[in-house]
Parts: structure tokens; C-alpha cells; sequence
């Protein structure tokens, strides 16, 4: 657990931005925290769908990074103001109305980073 | 004096003033005189602050009961900030962090159980008004002292703080307190985060940067670590436009751990040019405060440690741990002369236009220079030539940073440009001395066209005159710049440092240079007589060895100990010592002990050795707990009444950062099969620590000793250290003189040199060493001791200096 206050890391969440795709969803996150790392998606959980990390996938600077290709020996850069699209697929979560959007995933330096919002498609 | 400030910098007495601040742990630097020593070295590089954090658990260690006396007396570390002349930055908690044991919170405060502390339960809040109490207590001990020196002119409140929910009356509450106390000068708090927090519960709103921060990380290929700071102007405008902009904590180091990379690698990784960076990327972005966190190094003496570190607090700081200057020091110095040379506390930023892959710059006006400021950096892993608009070509090194001068009026002509890097200006009405760093690829265009190159030879020099007024700019070469010390009204060249008085210290016969502008060059010769060798080893001569753990003797007699009841953690056994001693008596139907300890245990069963391990493990930043179960049988337990001890090592409390500072220490459970009660008796520290007698029959724990002379003067400045270099036994604590000044623990890149902190020094010393073995390694008895009795610790001087007036 790092102590980061919540309400600091839902800012990385951009309101709005949850879709309902051809079976899964994608959302939008946008680094206004400060200069970092992923080293790992941990999952994505909408509702009561999860997603585990061959589900995801991260789109940012037009590069698509498969979820599971990002570890700590492999962790991608997530730069200050860089956005990104998360694309989750393999069953459908979202829900007309609110939506709960829970996202975990690694930080090299604070370990687990757990984001957790609400939407409403 | 009198402290306000306006949106552009703090002002003392109704003048502007250019913080540049070095934080100073004097619980790591212990005494006065290491405090003065210190205090010299960062007022001859160019500091006129040092920032002081107040560790609330070093002065008290039970309830109600607060020790400012002997080395822990901090009105002579802040008088000798003052004899100094450095202005304090104080920062007394309660919380501090700082990688200190609990991070500086009492461990009797800890223990209440109806005290949350720092109002939080993981990132919730919880207001705890005994907490406040408690705090209300030491702020009554601290800000006392604090108010009697007239010098401090920054206050900060709790440290790093944020909870999910922001309430404010916690930081309002210790604003307050502060305040009621006679705090006068401005309040901050530094924001960990940088997102504006608790920017309207103080006067001035602070943040703390680190770009670096992971060791295995390589900021120069990840360059963009640096994006908070590039833009960290914008961040103090939206979080509170009416103060200046203040880096509380600046990166000029960073701390190594149990698992690290070594003091070695972080500081090769941060090289100087990151320090550099740091430094003028904050004054291109209007920074008029920041406080270089650490600029100088110390040691996790006594159980100063929280679990995380080991003894070294090098932090890789411009003065190390040893006192000794080092290069990033010398980097410090030039920019802390440059921003003596032209006031820079009324900047604002300038539009300019311009883009280069790689490539930072930031223009800024100067309202009292009447110039402006071109600030450039290159992150390219070559040297790269920028083409600016203005028609020049700068060329700059790889992940170097310049700053040019535009249209800056001097004395005698004027520069329209330059690229060649400022040191330093000694200036009376009618006449300045610029001097400048040599660069063969920098140059410097002046008004009329005159351009000077920057490959010049020491002490070249050009002389401008018009209207009566004089200026000269001489050149040195980035070598002797780097010997070379700014005095206000003199620059002394040659020497290792200066004291405020003048006084110049060398650790070799040496030719001073002097200049100031009546009696221009002057020279003296140092004749070095107090020392032959500034650098020296040998190898110490073991006098004595001992065993010394007469409590896992069968039958010792621990009557006087203290009874505890079913929980045996250090909280409950109100021990706090980095030792833990636990003994009780297990029949012999015992066919397997569970136990979890922090951090390192060992359990012995009638005098014989069951188990010896070390269960520290971090995993992501967070303790990973280990339970372990040993199986008995007839042979161990060969009694029908078996006696127990347990040692364990306790390497600190978390420091509560990420971590909670709750997190048990000492036996933490400990359970029979068949499950029975056990009962146990505790004591803390080792017996040489206590006034019994030692000896001891059991072999695991021995002492070996060892004395040294050391010469003593007082024109001298010496550091010495053992190293463990070829040390073959896998842990030891350290005493010099009766007192604990280190933990070793053999790891891959953790610290092999102790350095024997000048405080604790003798004339006549004496080195205990106490060899904490695992079995494996002990044969026999004879063996064993004999072995101890042959193994090589080096004594070492790391440097010496003599002092001149």
C-alpha cells in the first residue's frame, strides 16, 4: 500500500471516457501526477466483470502494449500529461447509468497502484 | 528579524533573499563540534541556510521525559548554524520521516493505544486528540528552543502529509499551535505530491522533488523524470499565487537500503550533473527557496536506523557522511556563487519560442539585473550544438545545463551574450571581478562586438573600462574552481575548504592564492607538518576475544528480568532496543516450536544453537512477514524442564511513510505443538552494553576488541573508519568506546566501511566488535576464537587536513 491519497490517483481517470465495445469496454487515463513507470496491470475490474492482464491492452503515443507484456523487467513509461487508452475485451461490463471501475496496476518505485472511480455511460 | 515574503522571494528585515538551503541531520552528525564542522563546509560552498528536521524520538525517550543535554543538545547545533551564518529552516515533525527509526515518532507514543498517529489509519483519517496532546507536549519542549534563536526563518508542520479525504484540521490545528507557541516567521508544509495540498492551511505552499528515486532506474535514458520539475512553476502559481516558489526538499542525493545498489552506484548513477540539473531547472523556473535534501551525509548511529537502511546515511550528499566535500559539492558551490553574484529573487518567466528534440530551455526576465536569463539543457547522450534564435550556436555537453546572460550590463562593457559559465563576482562601486569557468567551446559576445573565448588558461584575464567603472573577468579552469572559495569580498584559491574566518584547510604542502579587489593576487605558502599521509590504512591488532552471551548459558539466572505476558512483541514488552532477549522454560513433549520475529532471530535450547535467521525481507516497498516452524525432539529437548532463549534483532521500526510505524518488532507470536503457555522473560541490548559481566560459556555471541591511538589536534581535521572489507563472519555491531556506531550484515552492495564518528573519538579507543555467528561456522570453542583472533579489520583514514589561519 502506498500512501498516495485516493483522490489524487482518480485524477489519472479521465470522466466520460468509459465505452462499451463489441465485448469488453475502453476508458482513457491521463498522467497528471507526475512522471513514472508501469511495471504491470495488474487487472481491470468494471462491475462485476475482471480483467486480468492478457485482457488488457494499452494504447498511448500509437503504440498498442499488450497487458501482459508489461512487467518490471519491462515496464513502460507513463510521462507526465501522456495519455492512453485501455482496451479490456473477452466479456461485457458496462452498464447503462453507473459503472464501477476499479484499475490496478504496478508502480516500480510504490508498488501496487489501485485507482478506483465511477462513471456513467 | 523580521520574515515576509511576496509571490517572488522571501524578504529578511525588508531584503530580498535567495535561499539556498542544505539539509542537516545532527542526531547523524552528533555534537557540536561535528555541527560546526559541517556548518563551515556549507557557508564556504555558498549555502546560507541549513535545514534542520527536530527527531522527536531521539530527545524523548519515555513518556514525559525530554533529553536536550550533552550531544543532544540542540541549542549548540543552532548556535552554530548562527556562529555560522546560516539562516534555520526548522522543521520539528512531529512526523519527519527522514528514514529514521518510526520516522522520528517516540516509541512510547506509539505503544497508547488510543493515539492514531499522525491522525491517519492508512490513507483514512481519524483525529486522535490524545495525539494532539502529545504533540502539544514536544512542540512545548521544541519551539522554546527554536524561538530563542533569531535566525530561523522558515517553520514547517508535519511532513509529506495527505489522507483521501484532505480534512484540514489537523495542518490547521498544528498551524496553530506553532503560532501559539511564538512561531513568527513564515509556516509551510512540504507537499510530497505536488498537487497544491495544504496549500490554504499555510503561508507559503512547498513541495518536495525527487526525479530519482529508483537506483535501478537510468535518468539519463528516462530523461523525462525531470517533467514535474520543468513545469514546477505552474504548479506553485495554481497552488498559491501571492508566495514564492519553494522546493523544500530538492534532490541532491538519495538514500540506499538493506537490498541496495551501494552508496558507489547511486552516486556514479546521479554523477554531477544531476545535481546540476536540479538546481538550475528550479532557478529557471523561478525557485527562490529550495533546500538541496541531503547536502550533507550522516550515520545511523545507536538505533537511530528505521528498518529500511543500514548505518551509512551517505545519501550520496555533497558532504559526506565523513564530512569530506565531494564533487557534487563542488557543482553546489559554483551555482550557489553564481546566484550570490546576481540576485536572483525577481524573475519572471519570458516567452520563447524554440524547440530542439532534447533540448529544455526557459527564458527569464531579471527586474533587478535589468538582463535576462537564457537557461538551457541537453538530455541528448551526445554534445549537442543549439541553434538559437538570436543567430548563436551553443554547444553543450551531454545532461549539462547552461545558463546564459543576455544583455547584461556590467561595470565596464556589456554582454550581449555568453555561453561561458559564471563562478563567481567580488564588485565595489567602481569595480567588479568577474570570474569565469575556462570552456573551449563556450564563448562570450560583448557590446561592440568583442567576443572572448572561453578556452583560457588560470587566472587569464580581461579588463573593460568606461565611465570610470571597471570590470575584469579572469578565467579558471573547472579544476581549480573546484579549490577555489567565494568569501564575499575575497576568493581563496588551492584550498581543500575555508572557514568563515578565513582560515584555510589543505592536506598537502600548498601555495594559497588570494584575491580581492584592493589588494588584487596575494599568496601564502601551507607547509603541512601535523601529518605525513592525508590517506592511510592498517590493519588492526585484535587484543582480545570473548564470548559474551552469558544469557543462553544453561542455568543464567534471569530472575530480574521482566515478566511479559502472552503477547511478546517489543510494543508489549515496552523494549525497544535492537535487541531482544526472551528466556523460558519448554517441557520436553515439544515436538515443534512456529515463531515469527523481526528481524534477525536465533533460538537456543539448553546453550545450543536450533535456529539462526534472518527474516527481513521487503517486497515492493512493503515488510513481508515470515513465520517459521522448527521441529524438537528428544535429543534438543534432553531435559524434562528445557530452557529457552531467544535473541532477536529488531533493525527498526518502518518509517511510516508507506508503511505503518506500528508494524511489530521483537518476537512477534511465537506457539508450541502441543500448544502450551509459554512464559517469558525479557531484557533488552547486549550484555556488553550492560554493566555485567560478560563471559560466557555459549560461543555464538563473541566479542573481539581492539585499541587505537589517534592523534587529536586541533589544526587537524580527520576522518577515520574500520572497514569489513575482509571480514569473514556474516554480522557484527560495532563499539567505539562503549558506544554502538554499527551494523554489519554481510550483502552484496551494503556498506563494508564504518565510519568512527569523530564525536566518540579518544585520544586512546577502544573498538568492541561483537560477532554474532551462526553455527555453521563454529568447529569448536577453541577454533572459533581463535578464528575471530586472525580476522582482518582494517583502521582507516579517509582524510586529513590541516588547518591554516
Amino acid at each position: 500500500m502506498v500512501i498516495v491519497p485516493e483522490f489524487l490517483i482518480r485524477r489519472i481517470y479521465q470522466k466520460g471516457s468509459l465505452k462499451r465495445l463489441e465485448n469488453g469496454a475502453s476508458l482513457n487515463l491521463k498522467n497528471v501526477l507526475g512522471p513514472g513507470f508501469i511495471s504491470g496491470f495488474n487487472y481491470v475490474k468494471i462491475n462485476d466483470v475482471t480483467y486480468e492482464a492478457k485482457d488488457v491492452k494499452f494504447i498511448t503515443n500509437n503504440n498498442e502494449i499488450a497487458g501482459t507484456d508489461v512487467s518490471e523487467e519491462n515496464p513502460i513509461a507513463f510521462r507526465l500529461g501522456q495519455t492512453g487508452t485501455l482496451v479490456m475485451t473477452g466479456s461485457e461490463c458496462v452498464l447503462d447509468g453507473n459503472n464501477k471501475i476499479i484499475i490496478e496496476v504496478m508502480n516500480p518505485e510504490a508498488g501496487k497502484v489501485q485507482l478506483s472511480v465511477e462513471d456513467v455511460v | 528579524m523580521n520574515v515576509t515574503y511576496d509571490k517572488y522571494s522571501l524578504m529578511v528585515d525588508g531584503s530580498r533573499v535567495f535561499i539556498k538551503s542544505g539539509a542537516f541531520h545532527y542526531f547523524r552528525t552528533p555534537g557540536e563540534k561535528m555541527a560546526r564542522d559541517r556548518f563551515y563546509k556549507m557557508k564556504a560552498g555558498g549555502y546560507n541556510t541549513v535545514d534542520i528536521y527536530f527527531n522527536w524520538n531521539y530527545h524523548s525517550p519515555k513518556l514525559g521525559e525530554y533529553d536536550f543535554s550533552g550531544i543532544k543538545d540542540v541549542r549548540k547545533v543552532l548556535q552554530a548554524a548562527k556562529d555560522a551564518g546560516l539562516f534555520i529552516i526548522a522543521r520539528p515533525g512531529p512526523f519527519i520521516n527522514a528514514e529514521v527509526n518510526a520516522g522520528g515518532l517516540p516509541f512510547w507514543l506509539l505503544k497508547m493505544e488510543d493515539v492514531i498517529p499522525r491522525n491517519r489509519i492508512g490513507t483514512e483519517y481519524k483525529y486522535s486528540p490524545k495525539y494532539m496532546e502529545y504533540i502539544s507536549e514536544w512542540y512545548d519542549q521544541i519551539i522554546p528552543i527554536i524561538n530563542e534563536f533569531d535566525n530561523v526563518i522558515l517553520f514547517q508542520i508535519e511532513n509529506e502529509y495527505a489522507t483521501d479525504t484532505m480534512e484540514e484540521d489537523y495542518m490547521k490545528e498544528l498551524y496553530k499551535m506553532a503560532r501559539d507557541r511564538g512561531i513568527t516567521c513564515p509556516i509551510f508544509h512540504n507537499d510530497a505530491y505536488f498537487a497544491g495540498l495544504w496549500a490554504d492551511c499555510v503561508d507559503i505552499y512547498a513541495l518536495d522533488l525527487y526525479p530519482y528515486i529508483n537506483p535501478n532506474q537510468n535518468w539519463r535514458q528516462d530523461n523525462f523524470c525531470f517533467d514535474t520539475l520543468d513545469n514546477v512553476e505552474d504548479i506553485f502559481r495554481s497552488a498559491k499565487e501571492s508566495s514564492p516558489p519553494f522546493i523544500a526538499e530538492m534532490q541532491s542525493g538519495w538514500f540506499d537500503k538493506w537490498d541496495g545498489s551501494g552508496y558507489k552506484h547511486i552516486r556514479e548513477a546521479l554523477g554531477d550533473e544531476h545535481i546540476n540539473i536540479m538546481t538550475k531547472t528550479a532557478l529557471s523556473q523561478g525557485v527562490t527557496i529550495f533546500n538541496h535534501y541531503m547536502t550533507v551525509g550522516g550515520t545511523n548511529w545507536d538505533d537511530l536506523a528505521c528498518d529500511e537502511v543500514y548505518t551509512s546515511y551517505e545519501f550520496t550528499a555533497p558532504i559526506d557522511e565523513f564530512g569530506v566535500p565531494q564533487s557534487n559539492f563542488y557543482k553546489a558551490k559554483e551555482i550557489n556563487y553564481f546566484i550570490d553574484s546576481f540576485d536572483f529573487t525577481c524573475t519572471e518567466p519570458k516567452d520563447f519560442e524554440f524547440y530542439q528534440e532534447n533540448i529544455y530551455s526557459k527564458l527569464r526576465q531579471d527586474n533587478i539585473n535589468h538582463c535576462d536569463w537564457l537557461f538551457l539543457r541537453n538530455l541528448n547522450s551526445e554534445e549537442t550544438n543549439v541553434a538559437l534564435p538570436n543567430g548563436k550556436v551553443v554547444k553543450i555537453r551531454p545532461y549539462d545545463m547552461k545558463i546564459c546572460p543576455i544583455d547584461l550590463d556590467l561595470y565596464g562593457c556589456k554582454i550581449e551574450f555568453s555561453d561561458i559559465e559564471i563562478f563567481a563576482r567580488i564588485k565595489n562601486e567602481a569595480e567588479e571581478a568577474i570570474f569565469l569557468i575556462s570552456d573551449k567551446k563556450a564563448k562570450m559576445y560583448l557590446d561592440g562586438g568583442t567576443i572572448i573565448s572561453g578556452e583560457q588558461k588560470d587566472f587569464n584575464n580581461y579588463i573593460f573600462e568606461r565611465n570610470g567603472k571597471k570590470t575584469q573577468f579572469i578565467f579558471l579552469t573547472k579544476a581549480l574552481a573546484d579549490k577555489s572559495w567565494f568569501m564575499g569580498d575575497r576568493i581563496i584559491f588551492n584550498a581543500d575548504y575555508v572557514l568563515p574566518n578565513g582560515a584555510v584547510a589543505v592536506d598537502k604542502n600548498t601555495e594559497i592564492a588570494y584575491f580581492d579587489l584592493k589588494y588584487k593576487f596575494g599568496k601564502k605558502n601551507c607547509i603541512v607538518d601535523a601529518f605525513s599521509n592525508s590517506v592511510e590504512t592498517k590493519n588492526l591488532h585484535i587484543s582480545d576475544v570473548e564470548f559474551c552471551s552469558p544469557e543462553i548459558d544453561n542455568d543464567y539466572n534471569y530472575s530480574g528480568w521482566k515478566k511479559i505476558g502472552e503477547k511478546t512483541d517489543a510494543f508489549s514488552c515496552d523494549i525497544y532496543d535492537e535487541f531482544i532477549w526472551y528466556k523460558s522454560k519448554i517441557p520436553n513433549n515439544i515436538s515443534e516450536i512456529t515463531l515469527s520475529a523481526r528481524h534477525l532471530f536465533a533460538v537456543y535450547i539448553n546453550g545450543k544453537e536450533v535456529i539462526n535467521r534472518n527474516s527481513y525481507k521487503l517486497e515492493k516497498l512493503q515488510e513481508v512477514p515470515e513465520t517459521i516452524s522448527v521441529p524438537l525432539n528428544k535429543k534438543i529437548l534432553s531435559k524434562s524442564e528445557n530452557e529457552l532463549t531467544i535473541l532477536v534483532q529488531n533493525l527498526g521500526f518502518d518509517k511510516g511513510f508507506s508503511g505503518d510505524t506500528n508494524s511489530p518488532r521483537g518476537l512477534v507470536s511465537f506457539e508450541t505443538s502441543p500448544q502450551i503457555p509459554v512464559e517469558f522473560y525479557v531484557r533488552d541490548k547486549l550484555s556488553i552494553e550492560h554493566t555485567q559481566k560478560y563471559e560466557s560459556e555459549s560461543p555464538y555471541l563473541a566479542k573481539i576488541s581492539a585499541e587505537f591511538d589517534v592523534d587529536m589536534r586541533e589544526d587537524v581535521f580527520f576522518a577515520k573508519y574500520v572497514s569489513f572489507e575482509n571480514f569473514r563472519c556474516r554480522r557484527a555491531t560495532i563499539y567505539l568506546n562503549g558506544v554502538k556506531i554499527g551494523r554489519y550484515i554481510k550483502r552484496r552492495n551494503v556498506q563494508e566501511k564504518f565510519y568512527l564518528i569523530n564525536e566518540f573519538l579518544k585520544p586512546h579507543n577502544k573498538l568492541d566488535i561483537v560477532v554474532w555467528e551462526k553455527e555453521r561456522n563454529i568447529k569448536s570453542n577453541w577454533d572459533f576464537k581463535s578464528d575471530l583472533k586472525n580476522v582482518i579489520i582494517l583502521l582507516g583514514t579517509y582524510k586529513k587536513c590541516q588547518l591554516f589561519k
